[in-house]
């Protein structure tokens, strides 16, 4: 079984990421995640290559995976310039 | 709307099975029988074999300006994420053919190694995979969709 840890210290592991969030989705299971990467190995990528990124980096646990949605991949300038945006909505983003 | 599923349901009292695995939009899945689609067995289908699951896969997305790959059809997803972009992509009124993943394993896993993309449901335009529901979602709120309705209203209207 897939733990939401093991997932976030691939992701951590393989894409140098600074920030990463892991949801596990699957009621228990494990075979479900919502994920958001905040990594500098997205600069310069596009969307579609960043994901392909975290799908190479979650390789070895993706037989697993049932089913994997990518909410976020954002460079860190990305992250700065969304929470310096967003300062007072914050906390409701925190929620959404 | 009423004349599509009057339809549909004409074509399933008929006992009607189309002989193409491709449906374009504006035709459900029709199945033999009268059951729901979430109780007929599995890849129930002929399978295509493997070596023309390629073949199969160039015919669709070279076909259709917008393809997708999904589980279940357009009228009835058999999952949240496929659901997802089928209705963003009707939000468009895009024109889109579909192939049910779920109908045959050797597409299943074909699309995956075709496209080296892990996870259904995978969305085509004008033959070049551009991702699967996350990365539709994405187009939609930053308006690229927007753009691309517009792109091929235009060379449809040049078609005609």
């Amino acid at each position: 079984m897939v733990t939401a840890s093991d997932v976030e210290v691939k992701l951590k592991e393989k894409l140098d990421a600074a920030d990463v969030t892991v949801i596990d989705t699957s009621g228990g299971c494990g075979a479900s995640f919502d994920v958001a990467v905040v990594s500098d190995a997205f600069n310069g990528k596009m969307l579609i290559a960043r994901h392909r990124l975290v799908h190479d980096a979650l390789a070895e646990l993706m037989p697993d995976i049932h089913a994997l949605s990518i909410k976020r991949c954002w460079t860190k300038a990305q992250q700065a310039a969304a929470t310096q945006q967003a300062a007072p909505a914050a906390a409701a983003a925190g929620t959404s | 709307m009423a004349l599509r599923q009057a339809g549909f349901r004409s074509l399933r009292a008929a006992g009607w099975l189309p002989q193409q695995l491709q449906q374009l939009r504006s035709f459900a899945v029709v199945s033999g029988d009268d059951s729901h689609d979430d109780f007929k067995p599995k890849y129930k289908q002929e399978p295509v074999a493997a070596e023309d699951v390629d073949a199969v896969i160039k015919q669709d997305i070279g076909s259709n300006k917008v393809f997708i790959y999904m589980k279940g059809s357009p009228d009835s997803p058999q999952c949240g994420f496929s659901n997802m972009a089928c209705r963003i992509l009707d939000a468009y009124n895009f024109q889109y053919g579909s192939r049910n993943v779920l109908a045959d394993a050797s597409i299943r896993e074909g699309i995956k190694s075709f496209t080296g993309w892990p996870t259904i449901p995978q969305v085509f335009v004008r033959g070049e995979f551009i991702g699967g529901s996350d990365i539709l979602m994405e187009m939609h709120k930053a308006g690229e969709l927007a753009t691309l309705a517009e792109e091929l209203g235009g060379e449809a209207a040049k078609q005609q």
